[in-house]
């Protein structure tokens, strides 16, 4: 049962004497890449510089994973520890997650969606990834000058007054990603609004659009906050003011208000962006359009909404009023409306659908179990009686890392899968996607399941040792174990990926058999101004017809067997 | 980036990405108020923070706040609400294609935009600066030194620090936007007179224009929170 | 901002006639913000003296109008696109939600935690009669 449609007209093409030139081709020297206006070529850019922060934090994760499976905490000391869950949770929250999606894939793919050209502010785009690499490279020098040692939260006062370690560098960095992803915001909005295609409208946009414009949102609304916060924590630091300090007059939880004010909401900035592309992945490779789609398209808009309202599920237990806990709580329960309305119509699409189990879906489905469960333990920790007990443990540690590894890093290589004939024209081997699909799914479960446990038992989190409760030890190199087992399957695609540019089978236009303007309007890879000739939208979006594509399936199966038939004979 | 070969000589220059004057106009203009709401929330968690404050320290804020010269502050309040009114009938006359006019008013707001910053540096910050009133630790031994020679009732001092934090950071980014702006400005008299293809419409007056009413309206609010704050 | 939604811009071809604001509007909402500017310094600092509540919010309600000025001619929003109206308002509408974090701050006290609990020096009482400057102290401008 393979999607694999050759394009025959395409492959043909090839072979003339001068292919047609595409935005990989259009020019060679290095100056072109770095001084590229380019939608495409940015998200190229982007894709090497967070695969390359992805490498540096799974190196810290791996520190903290080998420190842990050792009761006694002896690999390590504790400020080296305390240095290294610091370098994971920024690197992989500030540099990679924030970063990833909306940089990537929607950088190459938001555009040639809508039926444009590039984006609304291409210059603005390329600043943009300058901004992240020069955030970036503050924060590598903070690495090199010791690391920090405040956690990614930057809690105040140990951010601000007691802290050693070079905290303001590491707050530069994170004030300049943040506005390269505002940038990157900006130009969505900008675009999704303004740069349509004639028929493109809203409610023909790929969900992915939809979901793009969301982040975007949530992006130029929220990332400010926590610029100037991150600003007001430098200022306090650099002069000893008393803005978030309680004995100067202050108050920290101030600090933890303005923080979670945009950090929930960016727990959506890196979210939004997955369940956009689970959207498309599950309307491809289940034949059929997304079951609901007004409502997919308006629970991003919602979630959007809400997820500036609920910050305060964070503070439980920091000594904001009972009052606000509690309104807090409530209001975080609805949190998980606009999520399952989500899911459900994922799992509606595929009912009755024509379903291919190609690596980009089978990364989609566990994306699909992974997010359920780190979205159901949400609700145990935004209720206020039961987080009091679990915040703070791994409990908590384990969540996250469903909903933003399971959710996030699941959906981004299922849309890399997906779209990486589009970006490169060239097919990867299916046999090592599959497999490092399944690894990735089975390690991760290995990985995090038992955190869940070891959270319910009581282990805090950012506790490199627990020799007060030696038996919590299996769990914790299960932990371990399973995380090696992880970064194997997080391995595998950086060496079958980059063989695929090699030796890789040509893509075609067409690949997957897929619909949407990227697949039908454009080449395997798009030339540099993404289209030959100017599109014009006439059909809905998702046109798939999975009856028609089931009996083509079966009747390719009837014509196999007759052919065996024939030979038997 | 390449750009359309424009059909007539003065036709504004439609860039690769978009169809028409028309939608590159009114994207440049959205995208222009995208960055704004940017601002906004910018600003609006220092706003926030001094308002929170002064709820809880409000004696001690209004006593630490007779340093501040209102009559100062008010000049400054007048000058940048006539750049605005210049900065806006810049607009006007690029849009009527007055580009003497046009380059006139946009001298005229530099000059606003100068004297502001030399206000406030001659007149408040660098009287302050020198006599230790900045928001280091020293600050607590200097202040009330500080407001007995200037004849006012000091108000507790680490208090006082955190209301001229508070003052330092919000007028220094306000002024570091004022200094952009005239940096901008300074750009686009110099893309105008060397004819720039980046220029061949109103619409980068426009957003420049924009962006300094921002900077007016952040004083607008400034203005009374700071300088004008009735007595508890 | 559902409101957006409802704005298709399908069709880019249609005649874009800028709004040229005339010089005597423009010159009569200057005189109006000098206007504004006069009076809030003459109810801050000459006018009658008032409750401070009452004092803020006069400021505040000066200061908006002044910007409303300024945002619906400075800057032309009254003659753009619904679009650019909601982005306009949207941003200030967005900025109020910080003021949610006052709940917490206004009902603390409810459940008495350390730091800010009411005391002889904190406004958090509601009672701002504990946090008036003595009437012997005179600040003379």
């Amino acid at each position: 049962m393979s999607a694999t449609v050759v394009d025959k007209t395409q492959e043909e093409g090839l072979h003339e004497p001068h292919p047609k030139k595409n935005y990989l081709t259009a020019d060679h020297t290095i100056k072109s890449w770095l001084l590229t206006v380019d939608h495409k070529r940015i998200a190229v850019l982007y894709l090497i510089s967070t695969t390359f922060f992805f490498f540096l934090g799974s190196i810290a994760a791996a520190f903290i994973r080998a420190e842990l499976t050792n009761p006694m905490g002896t690999l390590l000391t504790s400020e080296t520890y305390n240095k290294m869950f610091s370098a994971h949770g920024i690197i992989m929250v500030f540099f990679f997650l924030v970063a990833v999606i909306p940089g990537v894939l929607g950088n190459f793919l938001l555009p040639i969606m809508v039926g444009a050209r590039d984006l609304a502010f291409p210059r603005l785009n390329l600043l943009s990834w300058y901004v992240f690499m020069a955030g970036g490279t503050c924060f590598v020098i903070a690495l090199m000058m010791g690391g920090v040692d405040a956690g990614w939260t930057f809690y105040t006062p140990l951010s601000s007054l007691y802290s050693n370690t070079p905290i303001t560098l590491a707050l530069v960095g994170v004030f300049f990603a943040g506005f390269a992803s505002i940038f990157t915001g900006l130009n969505f909005i900008a675009t999704v609004h303004k740069m349509r295609a004639p028929g493109m409208t809203w409610f023909r946009m790929p969900l992915f659009v939809w979901g793009q414009y969301a982040t975007g949102v949530i992006m130029i609304l929220g990332t400010p906050v926590i610029a100037i916060t991150l600003l007001m924590v430098a200022i306090e630091r650099m002069f000893k003011i008393g803005i978030f300090s309680p004995e100067l007059g202050g108050d920290p939880v101030l600090f933890q208000h303005l923080f979670w004010f945009y950090s929930h909401p960016a727990v959506y900035i890196m979210l939004l962006p997955g369940m956009a592309v689970i959207s498309e992945l599950m309307a491809c490779f289940s034949r059929r359009p997304v079951f609901g789609y007004k409502f997919v398209a308006f629970s991003s808009i919602g979630i959007a909404a809400l997820s500036f309202l609920v910050w305060g599920h964070h503070m439980f237990v920091s000594s904001q009023s009972v009052l606000q806990g509690i309104v807090f709580s409530l209001i975080s329960f609805l949190v998980a409306v606009p999520s399952a309305i989500k899911v459900f119509n994922w799992a509606l699409t595929m009912w009755k659908g024509s379903v291919h189990f190609t690596t980009p879906m089978i990364y989609a489905l566990g994306f699909l179990g992974l997010f359920v469960v780190g979205g159901l333990t949400g609700l145990y920790l935004a209720a206020i009686d039961t987080d009091v007990h679990l915040t703070g443990t791994y409990f908590v540690v384990a969540h996250f890392h469903y909903v933003m590894v399971g959710g996030t890093i699941m959906a981004f290589l299922g849309g890399l899968h997906f779209w990486w004939p589009k970006m490169f024209g060239r097919m990867y081997s299916e046999f090592w996607g599959k497999l490092s699909a399944i690894i990735v799914f089975v390690g991760f479960n290995f990985t995090f399941f038992p955190q869940f446990i070891l959270g319910y038992l009581g282990m805090p989190r950012r506790y490199h040792y627990y020799y007060f409760a030696p038996e919590w030890q299996v769990y914790h190199v299960l932990s371990s174990a399973g995380s090696t087992v992880l970064g194997i399957g997080f391995l595998m695609p950086a060496f079958y990926l980059t063989a695929s540019l090699i030796n890789g089978k040509r893509a075609g236009r067409n690949p997957w058999g897929a619909k949407g303007l990227e697949w039908e309007h454009a080449d395997s890879p798009p030339v540099t101004l993404n289209f030959d000739k100017p599109v014009v939208v006439t059909g809905p979006v998702y046109d798939y017809d999975a009856e028609k594509d089931s009996e083509m399936i079966r009747a390719g199966q009837r014509l196999v067997d007759m052919v065996k038939g024939e030979e038997e004979k | 980036m390449s750009s359309h070969e424009s059909t007539h000589p003065d036709a504004p220059v439609v860039y690769e990405q978009f169809e028409d004057i028309g939608q590159q106009q009114e994207t440049y203009v959205l995208g222009m108020w995208s960055f704004l709401v940017n601002e906004t929330m910018f600003f609006a968690p220092l706003f926030f923070v001094y308002g929170l404050y002064t709820w809880k320290h409000h004696a001690d804020f209004y006593l630490a706040h007779a340093l501040l010269d209102w009559r100062i502050g008010g000049i400054n309040t007048f000058i940048l609400l006539m750049s605005s009114f210049a900065v806006a009938l810049s607009v006007h006359y690029a849009q009527k294609g007055r580009t003497r006019a046009q380059l006139n008013c946009l001298w005229f707001t530099i000059a606003c935009a100068a004297a502001f910053i030399w206000i406030k540096l001659q007149f408040e910050w660098i009287p302050k600066i020198s006599h230790g009133v900045f928001p280091n630790p020293e600050f607590i031994q200097n202040y009330p030194h500080y407001a007995m020679e200037h004849g006012v009732p000091a108000a507790d001092p680490y208090k006082a620090r955190l209301y001229y934090s508070l003052y330092f950071a919000i007028t220094g980014l306000h002024a570091l936007h004022v200094a952009i702006g005239i940096i901008v400005f300074l750009a686009l008299i110099y893309l105008i007179k060397k004819k720039s293809s980046l220029i061949t419409d109103y619409i980068p007056t426009e957003m420049v224009g924009l962006y300094w009413h921002f900077v007016d309206l952040v004083w607008i609010f400034l203005y009374p929170l700071f300088y004008l704050m009735p007595r508890p | 901002m559902a409101t957006t939604h409802h704005e298709h811009h399908d069709d880019h071809g249609h005649d874009h006639a800028h709004h040229v604001i005339p010089i005597s509007l423009l010159m009569k909402v200057f005189g109006g913000l000098i206007i504004g500017m006069a009076l809030t310094v003459y109810a801050a600092i000459f006018g009658p003296k008032m409750p401070v509540q009452f004092m803020w919010l006069i400021a505040m309600l000066i200061a908006y109008a002044k910007a409303f000025l300024v945002v619906q001619y400075f800057m032309g929003v009254k003659y753009t696109t619904k679009l650019v109206k909601a982005f306009a308002y949207g941003g200030f509408f967005w900025a109020t939600l910080l003021l949610i974090m006052l709940t917490d701050y206004g009902t603390r006290q409810w459940e008495p935690v350390p730091g800010w609990t009411p005391g002889e020096e904190s406004a958090l009482s509601r009672d701002l009669e504990i946090d008036r400057v003595p009437e012997d102290v005179q600040i003379h401008h």
